[in-house]
């Protein structure tokens, strides 16, 4: 027991690796479908500036949740406006440096193998079930969803459909052959690595995404400048070449 | 094992030890008055600490977050200490607690209850007090029950997943523990960085279990005279 | 001088003791399921339900009509239970130091160690322990505590006969050389009339005898079926002139012949034991006989107790208890006053010390 007791105690004050590093640190909060760019734009950041830049990835909607719970997020990437409304609405971010500057469009994606014919909206009718980022709640389902109901599918798709946690978890359940289709953004579909575009949404609802340091931020101006980083050139670079579309920085 | 496989690794280990050392006082606390005590109260109480046990752990985990949250009747007092805990490492040390506290709280009991009352008494006679009688017979007969307890919480510790990830997210290198890290990498379909992990976690829990079961096993062996 | 006055309520029935004992050593005597445990267990501290009055001397350890009860570790009772109750996990040597607190007198463990000779099992633990030795590390550790009074629960009904002959020389020195009071359960009248000075029968809970050991046989005899009456000599051991192949043990003014490997040392003391079902009873002068000893004697008493009956018949300078079977006393016509002889072959004196 003793011996027990005595490894806990070492175990407990093991210093978790990196926490000795005595540089500024920013956590950000960031849609799913963000991940692959601001992580390379994060270790830019921390190249240029000198602050180590932390991620957590997930759907807006629960990102957004945990901000309200007191997460100590600093800054807030949302795939959609209206969590960010929300946010903006209870004073948790800061609305003075909020930027909306980046859009996506809709893919159906399918198993690469697939030899299922999905080329129209219409085709989805045929499929048994369809992988989509919870309709209820995650920007990506919300879009796809907006999308159907435009076409005046969804009533009879929706009962297809395998609400996911978010867009990725959308991603990976095409790619492992266990639904045959799934709609996804298209920069998600750009670093799949077993499941391809069968189409493109092209009369979609309007992708917007928006970004806001957190009000409740430790660190408000290393939050700061780092949202500025992501609306300048260096982040709009790095979303070209992920294939998002970007606008002009600011409120649309 | 990448240099990110390994902070995971630490901050789950030190997470759980936390958690652990924490429930541990008070764990074996409860574990003796529920064993001394009996009666509709005691039944009461050992329902509401095994709660966790059958609960879904996200249960657990969202009415955690409406106990902390800044307006919620705990948070309120935490944040006007200036205490954060929702989302931070702490938020996982008291996810991992909650989950794991049944876990060391029911061998323990059952260590205690297995104690000839008589020994108990002769303790009290020889001119001990309880609190003596406690440290120096209960909890040396006991130990084993302790021991395996503590183990076993541990090991609960070490995979809490869903009251953590409803309080603390899934942060690396803040809340991310291995089990959240797993589900983390499988959802984005790094399957193989996953799979790393999962192997980390099998060896630990395989180590775990197997002294849990040693431990169990030699009770039995020491003859109470 | 322990003064009791307790009630306690049990399954049964309710415990009801009240009893002005003077003596140093008190053998509490009853059949099973008397409440002879429960007793102890009232007097140690350990039945919170037990109400009334207990003083050791001067102190009251219990009053509950004036809200006195003192926790069993401020009794200072030291409670030795018939399965002797040691410690598992401590060492024999754990065990003996447990009672002791810091300021506790350190020769007392010596003492106490030396006293029962349990030196040999310091190191070992419980579960390695013959009963007999678990006995009297029980008993030490309850002497190292400096107790008041010792309780003292059939401390040799677990252990087999042979052993019983080696704790009982332990017993009596507990009482003489440390002088502690106790309160000894037995189901053998005559382990109680070798080691107390007073006896107590229970019956269902109440006291139904209480006065000297000698006179408690009635009472015990009555009530108790699973009673022994064994006959306890002490005396000084020698080689008595006329008596060759056997030792000799002197009480009194009385010669016994015993075995003579228990000799060795003349001059020394010795307490022997006698079963009841080793002395013979004859209503005629005894000749050629070969039982070695012979007395003359006069029965005081003779209580029938199913078949069987007991006979006290003073010889020697003491007082015996004899087992015949009912037929046999009534054949005999044995009343009190009748002058009988008994014999008692040298085999049947089983040293005790």
């Amino acid at each position: 027991m003793r011996k027990l007791l005595l490894s806990l105690c070492v175990l407990a004050t093991v210093p978790a690796l990196g926490a000795a590093d005595p540089k500024p640190e920013i956590l950000v909060f960031g849609a799913a479908s963000l991940t692959e760019s601001l992580q390379e734009l994060g270790k830019a950041y921390e190249a240029k500036s000198g602050t180590r830049v932390i991620f957590s990835f997930g759907s807006s909607s629960d990102l957004a949740r945990q901000i309200q719970a007191g997460a100590p997020a600093d800054v807030f990437f949302s795939a959609d406006t209206a969590r960010m409304d929300a946010l903006e609405k209870a004073g948790l971010v800061k609305a003075s440096d909020r930027h909306e500057f980046l859009s996506n469009s809709l893919v159906i994606v399918v198993p690469y193998d697939s030899t299922l014919k999905v080329s129209t909206a219409e085709d989805l009718l045929n499929l048994p079930r369809i992988a989509l980022a919870d309709p209820a709640s995650v920007p990506a389902g919300i879009y796809a969803k907006k999308w159907l109901m435009g076409l005046g599918l969804w009533e009879r798709i929706e009962p297809k459909v395998v609400p996911t946690l978010d867009v990725r978890s959308a991603l990976a359940a095409v790619e492992t052959g266990a639904i045959p289709a799934g709609i996804v953004y298209r920069t998600d579909a750009a670093i799949a690595k077993s499941a391809r575009v069968a189409f493109a949404v092209s009369n979609g609802p309007e992708i917007l995404y928006s970004i806001a340091p957190v009000a409740a931020s430790k660190s408000p101006k290393a939050a700061e400048g780092f949202v500025l980083f992501l609306a300048g050139p260096d982040g709009r670079a790095e979303f070209t070449k992920r294939g998002f579309f970007v606008r002009d920085a600011g409120r649309p | 094992m990448t240099a990110d496989d390994f902070s995971i690794l630490l901050l789950t280990l030190r997470v759980a030890a936390i958690a652990t050392l924490l429930i541990l006082p008070v764990g074996i606390l409860a574990a003796w008055q529920l064993a001394r005590h009996r009666g509709p109260g005691r039944t009461l109480l050992e329902t509401l600490l095994s709660l966790p046990l059958v609960l879904p752990p996200t249960a657990v985990g969202l009415l955690l977050l409406e106990a902390l949250r800044k307006s919620g009747p705990i948070g309120q007092f935490l944040d006007r200490a200036g205490i954060e805990v929702l989302f931070t490492w702490k938020a996982v040390v008291l996810a991992t607690a909650v989950m794991s506290f049944p876990l060391l709280v029911r061998p323990a009991r059952t260590a205690f209850e297995e104690i000839d009352p008589r020994l108990l008494a002769m303790g009290r006679s020889l001119g001990s007090g309880p609190v003596s009688v406690f440290r120096r017979v209960a909890l040396p007969l006991a130990w084993r029950g302790i021991l395996a307890g503590t183990l076993l919480a541990f090991s609960r510790a070490l995979g809490e997943f869903g009251a953590t990830i409803m309080i603390a997210g899934s942060i690396p290198g803040r809340t991310q523990t291995m089990a959240l890290a797993i589900f983390q990498r499988t959802h984005i379909g790094s399957d193989d960085a996953a799979m790393r992990l999962v192997g980390v976690t099998v060896v630990i829990a395989f180590a775990a279990v197997w002294t849990t079961e040693i431990l169990t096993r030699r009770r039995t062996k020491r003859a109470v005279a | 001088m322990i003064e009791i006055d307790v009630a306690l309520p049990l399954p049964q029935f309710r415990l009801h003791v009240a009893a002005s004992l003077t003596a140093d050593t008190v053998a509490v005597l009853g059949p099973s399921g008397s409440g002879k445990t429960s007793l102890l267990e009232t007097i140690a501290g350990l039945r919170p339900k037990a109400t009334g009055r207990i003083a050791l001397g001067e102190t009251v350890i219990m009053d509950t009509d004036r809200g006195v009860s003192l926790p069993p570790e401020r009794r200072r009772v030291g409670y030795v239970p018939q399965d002797s109750c040691l410690f598992p996990h401590l060492d024999i040597r754990g065990n003996v130091r447990f009672g002791m607190v810091k300021g506790s007198r350190v020769e007392l463990f010596d003492e106490a160690v030396a006293i029962l000779e349990i030196a040999p099992l310091l190191d070992r633990f419980p579960a390695t322990l013959s009963g007999g030795e678990r006995q009297r590390v029980a008993l030490a550790r309850a002497i190292a505590t400096e107790p008041r009074l010792l309780l003292l629960d059939e401390p040799l009904a677990a252990v087999d006969p042979a052993l019983k002959g080696k704790i009982l020389p332990y017993l009596l020195h507990v009482r003489d050389a440390l002088r502690i009071p106790f309160l000894y359960v037995t189901h053998n009248a005559g382990e109680a009339r070798a080691l107390a000075r007073e006896a107590l029968v229970l019956r269902e809970g109440a006291v139904m005898f209480a006065g000297a050991p000698d006179e408690a046989l009635r009472s015990m005899s009555l009530v108790d079926p699973e009673a022994r009456f064994d006959n306890i000599l002490s005396g000084t051991l020698g080689k008595a002139s006329g008596i060759r192949e056997t030792g000799s043990l002197q009480v009194g003014e009385a010669f016994f012949a015993v075995p003579a490997e228990e000799t060795a040392r003349p001059g020394a003391g010795a307490v022997f034991s006698v079963a009841p079902d080793d002395v013979l009873v004859s209503t005629r002068p005894l000749e050629g006989i070969s039982a070695r000893n012979v007395h003359p004697g006069k029965v005081i008493s003779c209580e029938l107790s199913g078949a069987t009956a007991w006979i006290r018949i003073a010889s020697a300078g003491l007082d015996w208890t004899a087992r015949l079977t009912r037929s046999a006393a009534e054949e005999l016509e044995l009343t009190p006053g009748l002058e009988v002889w008994i014999a008692v072959k040298s085999h049947a004196f089983r040293r005790l010390r």
